[in-house]
C-alpha cells in the first residue's frame, strides 16, 4: 500500500512537471471545462428566470444538486482519465504492452499515469456552486449527515470509475471501445436533474442499469432533506462496490483476451 | 532457464473484402477468420546464452516474444523461465526480466530522460545504492551522459535506443528480450549497441533473446539461431553448424564477352545438378551462379563455364550466412528433414 | 466539371467509407446525443408543468421535442471535423502530403466530409423528420408537414454546412499554436452550442443577447434551418435570415482563405 502510494506521488508529479512544460495547454484544457460548465449552469438560470420551481424544487435546491454532482464526476476525470485512452487507442495500438511487462498491477500502473488536471474546471464549479446554493436551499445539516455526505464523495467517484473500467476493458476483446465509454459515460448527463422529473423506466434506468443517480441526485438529497440516509447515503457505497468489484473481474478477464497488435 | 513447448497462439481476425460493398457487407455480416501466428514453436535457451530469433516477416517472432514476456497468453503450450509460467505468476515474473521492443519506447516522452530512471527505480524497487551503481555501469556501457538531462522526445533514434536498453536493465534482469533492437539505426551506432550487449551479457551473465532482420548481430552477437517461418520451427543450432550444412553453396561470377552470347539454358546444359542445386541470375552479359560445391566440384564447374563461353571476368566466393538464411527463408520447413 | 467529379469523387468515396469503418464511433455519437436529448426532454417537460403548461416563451411543449431533436440532427448534419482532423495533420506533420496532391486543399476535404454528410442524411435524417412528424401528428391530430419549408430548410442546412466547414476550418489552424486541440475542441462545441442556440432556443436569452447572437454566425449554423422548418419565420424573416447566412458563408470563405494562405506560408517555414 505505502508502495503503491508512492508510485502513484511519484508518476502524478511527472504529469505535473510535464504541465509545467505547457502551461498553455492546462489553462487551455480547464478553462474549457470551466466554461462548459458554465453554459450548463446559465441553462438553469435562464429556466428560472420564468418558473419559481421545477418539480417541487428551487432555483437553490436544483444548482445545488448540479454543483454536487460535478464533484464526484471531476474526481474521476482528476484521476482515473487515462482510461479514455485505454479505450480509443492504447490498446488498438498495442501500446498496452508496456504495462504488462511491469512488476505492478496494470489498472493501477494506467489510472496512476495520468493526473488529469483540465478536471479542475469541473471541481471548481461543483464547489462554487454548493457554496453559492448552500446557505439558501435549505439543507438539513447537522455533524452526522455532513460527515456522510463528505464520505460519499469518493464511492460516487468510484461508480464513474467503476462503469469506465468496464467499458474500457471491452477493448481487450473489441480492439477499440472509446464509444461505448463514450455511450455510457454521456448518461452521466442524467445525475444533474432530480430523477423525479423522468418518467418510471428511465428513472430505473439511471437508479439501478447505469447507477448515475446515486453520483449525484440521491446523496444530494440527502443533505437537502435528511431522509432515506440508507438509500440516498448507503446505496451509493453499496452500488460502488459491486460495481468496482464487477468492474475488475471484465478487466482481468479482459487482460487475458488482450491481443497485442501487429501480430 | 527457458523453456518454450509446442507454443500457439491464433488469433481472430475479421475479413473486410475491398471497396465499398466489402464495407456494407462487413457491416452486416462480419466474416470472422482464425488466424494462427504461431503454430508449434519449441526450443530452450541455457543461462548466459545469446541466442538469436529470426524468421522472415510475418513468421511469428514477435508473438512469440509476447508470449514469452507474459503479454499474450498463449492458446496451447507452455513457456517458463526461471520455473516462472510469465501469465500466472506476471508480477514477480517481469522483475526478472528486461524487454525493449526496438519500433516502442517506454520512456516518458516529454520529460527528461533521467525521469524515466527515476520513475523505473521506484517500478522496480531497486535501491538507492544499488541503482546508483547501475546508473554507473549503464553510463559506462551506452553512454547516456550526453543527453541523460535532454527530454526525450528531442534524442535521436540511436540515443533513443540507448535509452530504452538502459531502462529495460535498470533492475538487473536475468532475462533480456531485444525485439528488433537496431532496426533504422546507422552502421556506427549499431556497433555501439552490439558492444553494449555484448558486454552486458559477459559481465552478468545475461541471457539475452534478440530478434533482428540485420545478419551482422546475428554474425557478431550470437551463439545459436533459432528459426522460425510460418510459426514453426525451421531450424534450431549454432550458427558454425548452420554454415558446415548449407556452406557447401559457392557462388560464381562471371561476365561473357558480348561476342559470345549465352542464354541460362545453354548454361545449365550438361550439368549435373538438380534444380534446387542451381540458381542462376542473369543480367545481359552478368551473370551469378549458386551451386552446390558437394554436388559438382568447383573445378569442373569452372572448366564447365570456360568450355560454354568466352568470359571476361571470372571469380569464385562462398555463400554468406546471409545468403545461407535465404535460402533457408526459402525452402521453408524442408530445410531441416 | 468532369474533371473536377474525377479529382474529388474519391475523396467523397473515402467519406463515405469512414463513416462504414468507424460506425461504431458514428454510433456512439448518435446515441450520446440522444441521450442528451432526452435528458433536455425531461427537463423542459418539468419546467412546462411546472409553468403550469401551454405556452413557454411562445413555445409548446410539441414545439420543444421538435426543436430539441431536430437541433440536435441538424447539429449532427452541418457538424464538420475538418477542425480536428486538419489539427491532427498539422501536429503530426501529414498535412504535407496533402498539400503536395495536385487537388485544392479544402476542397480535399470538403468532398471527404460531403460523403459522410450525405450519408448522414439518409440514415439519420430521414428516420428522424419521420419519426418527429408522426409525434406532431399523433399530439395535434393534424398533418404538420409544409414541403416549401423541408425545401427551405434543406437549403439553410447547405448554408449552414458552408459556415461550419470555414468556421472549423479557421479553427484548426489554431493547431499551429496550441497543442491541447482536445480542450479547444469541447470549449468549441460547447461555445458553439450555446453561441447557436441549439441548447436553448435564442428565443428565450434576454432581449439583447438574443439580437447579437442572432446576427453572429453561429446562429446560422444550426437555429436559422430548425428554426425555418417550425414555420417560425415569416416570409419576410426568412428571407433576411437566408440572406444572413450567405453573408457570413463569403465572409467566411475569405477568412479561411487568408488563414489558410497564411498557415501554408508559415507551414514552408518550419519545413513540415
Amino acid at each position: 500500500m505505502r508502495r503503491a502510494w508512492k508510485i502513484y506521488r511519484l508518476l502524478a508529479s511527472q504529469n505535473l512537471k510535464r504541465l509545467m512544460e505547457y502551461k498553455a495547454d492546462f489553462l487551455t484544457g480547464a478553462i474549457s471545462f470551466l466554461i462548459d460548465q458554465a453554459i450548463g449552469i446559465a441553462f438553469i438560470f435562464i429556466i428560472f428566470s420564468q418558473i419559481p420551481q421545477l418539480s417541487g424544487f428551487t432555483l437553490e435546491q436544483i444548482v445545488f444538486i448540479y454543483g454536487f454532482s460535478q464533484i464526484p464526476k471531476g474526481l474521476d476525470h482528476l484521476l482515473a482519465d487515462n482510461l479514455w485512452c485505454v479505450g480509443y487507442f492504447i490498446v488498438r495500438k498495442g501500446d498496452f504492452d508496456k504495462y504488462l511487462t511491469r512488476p505492478i498491477n496494470p489498472l493501477f500502473h494506467v489510472i496512476a499515469e495520468t493526473f488529469q488536471i483540465d478536471a479542475v474546471g469541473e471541481l471548481v464549479v461543483g464547489i462554487s456552486l454548493i457554496a453559492y446554493a448552500a446557505p439558501q436551499a435549505g439543507l438539513q445539516l447537522s455533524v452526522v449527515s455532513v460527515l456522510l455526505f463528505i464520505l460519499v464523495i469518493p464511492f460516487a467517484s468510484l461508480i464513474y470509475t467503476s462503469l469506465k473500467i468496464m467499458t474500457a476493458a471491452l477493448a481487450f476483446w473489441i480492439k477499440s471501445s472509446g464509444f461505448i465509454i463514450q455511450m455510457v459515460y454521456g448518461m452521466n448527463e442524467f445525475a444533474k436533474y432530480p430523477t423525479t422529473i423522468y418518467s418510471m423506466p428511465v428513472r430505473i434506468f439511471v437508479t439501478y442499469i447505469i447507477p448515475f443517480a446515486f453520483t449525484g441526485y440521491y446523496p444530494a438529497l440527502f443533505l437537502l432533506t435528511g431522509e432515506n440516509p440508507w438509500f440516498n447515503i448507503g446505496g451509493v457505497v453499496l452500488i460502488s462496490a459491486v460495481l468496482f468489484i464487477l468492474s475488475l473481474l471484465i478487466w482481468n478477464k479482459g487482460l487475458k483476451a488482450y491481443e497485442s497488435a501487429g501480430a | 532457464m527457458i523453456y518454450a513447448e509446442h507454443l500457439r497462439k491464433e488469433f481472430k481476425k475479421t475479413i473486410k473484402e475491398p471497396g465499398l460493398k466489402g464495407s456494407f457487407k462487413a457491416l452486416f455480416r462480419p466474416k470472422k477468420e482464425i488466424v494462427v501466428a504461431a503454430e508449434d514453436i519449441s526450443f530452450h535457451v541455457p543461462k548466459g546464452e545469446i541466442l538469436g530469433f529470426i524468421g522472415p516477416n510475418g513468421a511469428g517472432k514477435s508473438t512469440v516474444i509476447k508470449m514469452l514476456t507474459g503479454i499474450l497468453t498463449p492458446t496451447s503450450g507452455e513457456c517458463r523461465i526461471n520455473g516462472h509460467i510469465p501469465q500466472n505468476d506476471r508480477k514477480k515474473y517481469v522483475r526478472e526480466i528486461g524487454v525493449v521492443f526496438g519500433q516502442r519506447t517506454q520512456l516518458w516522452w516529454d520529460l527528461p530522460l533521467q525521469e524515466t530512471y527515476l520513475v523505473l527505480k521506484e517500478i522496480y524497487e531497486v535501491e538507492e545504492e544499488s541503482f546508483k551503481k547501475r546508473m554507473a555501469f549503464l553510463n559506462e556501457v551506452l553512454e547516456l551522459d550526453s543527453f541523460i538531462k535532454s527530454p526525450v522526445r528531442t534524442l535521436s533514434l540511436g540515443q533513443r535506443m540507448r535509452a530504452d536498453i538502459a531502462a529495460s536493465m535498470l533492475h538487473s534482469p536475468k532475462v533480456l528480450f531485444l525485439d528488433e533492437p537496431t532496426i533504422g539505426l546507422d552502421v556506427v551506432v549499431k556497433d555501439k549497441i552490439r558492444q553494449a550487449i555484448m558486454k552486458i551479457n559477459k559481465e552478468e551473465q545475461t541471457t539475452v533473446i534478440l530478434t533482428t532482420h540485420d545478419i551482422s548481430d546475428i554474425e557478431l552477437l550470437c551463439d545459436r539461431i533459432v528459426m522460425i517461418d510460418k510459426g514453426k520451427n525451421v531450424y534450431d543450432g549454432s550458427l558454425q553448424k548452420l554454415r558446415e550444412n548449407y556452406g557447401q553453396i559457392r557462388e560464381l561470377h562471371f561476365e561473357t564477352d558480348p561476342e559470345s552470347p549465352l542464354t541460362e539454358e545453354q548454361f545449365r546444359q550438361g550439368l549435373p545438378l538438380k534444380e534446387s542445386e542451381l540458381t542462376i541470375e542473369q543480367d545481359k552479359q552478368t551473370f551469378k551462379v549458386r551451386f552446390n560445391s558437394a554436388a559438382i566440384p568447383v573445378g569442373d564447374m569452372l572448366s564447365h563455364t570456360l568450355s560454354v563461353t568466352r568470359v571476361k571476368d571470372i571469380t569464385v566466393r562462398d555463400a554468406d550466412v546471409e545468403e545461407i538464411i535465404r535460402r533457408l527463408y526459402q525452402e521453408g520447413g524442408q530445410a531441416d528433414e | 466539371m468532369n474533371k473536377l467529379k474525377k479529382r474529388y469523387v474519391p475523396f467523397m468515396k473515402a467519406g463515405v467509407q469512414a463513416l462504414v469503418v468507424y460506425r461504431m464511433n458514428f454510433l456512439g455519437f448518435v446515441i450520446g446525443g440522444l441521450i442528451y436529448c432526452f435528458v433536455m426532454f425531461y427537463l423542459w417537460r418539468a419546467v412546462f408543468e411546472s409553468n403550469g403548461g401551454g405556452l413557454f416563451m411562445g413555445f409548446s411543449m410539441t414545439d420543444m421535442v421538435v426543436f430539441l431533436f431536430l437541433s440536435n440532427t441538424t447539429n449532427q448534419l452541418t457538424f464538420s471535423s475538418v477542425c480536428d482532423n486538419i489539427g491532427e495533420e498539422i501536429r503530426d506533420g501529414s498535412i504535407s502530403m496533402r498539400l503536395i496532391k495536385p487537388v485544392n486543399t479544402d476542397l480535399s476535404y470538403l468532398f471527404s466530409e460531403l460523403g459522410t454528410a450525405l450519408m448522414k442524411m439518409v440514415v439519420l435524417l430521414l428516420p428522424m423528420l419521420l419519426g418527429l412528424e408522426i409525434y406532431r401528428f399523433c399530439v395535434t391530430g393534424t398533418v404538420m408537414f409544409n414541403g416549401v419549408q423541408f425545401l427551405l430548410y434543406l437549403f439553410s442546412c447547405v448554408l449552414a454546412y458552408v459556415i461550419s466547414f470555414r468556421v472549423n476550418l479557421c479553427f484548426g489552424f489554431m493547431a499551429f499554436y496550441v497543442k491541447n486541440l482536445w480542450g479547444i475542441s469541447i470549449l468549441k462545441n460547447s461555445v458553439f452550442n450555446f453561441l447557436s442556440g441549439s441548447l436553448i432556443p435564442l428565443a428565450f436569452m434576454p432581449e439583447g443577447l438574443r439580437l447579437c447572437l442572432e446576427y453572429m454566425p453561429f446562429a446560422s449554423m444550426s437555429y436559422t434551418p430548425v428554426m425555418i422548418y417550425m414555420g417560425k419565420y415569416s416570409a419576410e424573416e426568412t428571407a433576411l435570415r437566408i440572406g444572413i447566412q450567405v453573408v457570413w458563408a463569403l465572409l467566411l470563405y475569405g477568412l479561411s482563405k487568408l488563414v489558410w494562405f497564411r498557415a501554408v506560408k508559415k507551414l514552408c517555414v518550419q519545413g513540415g
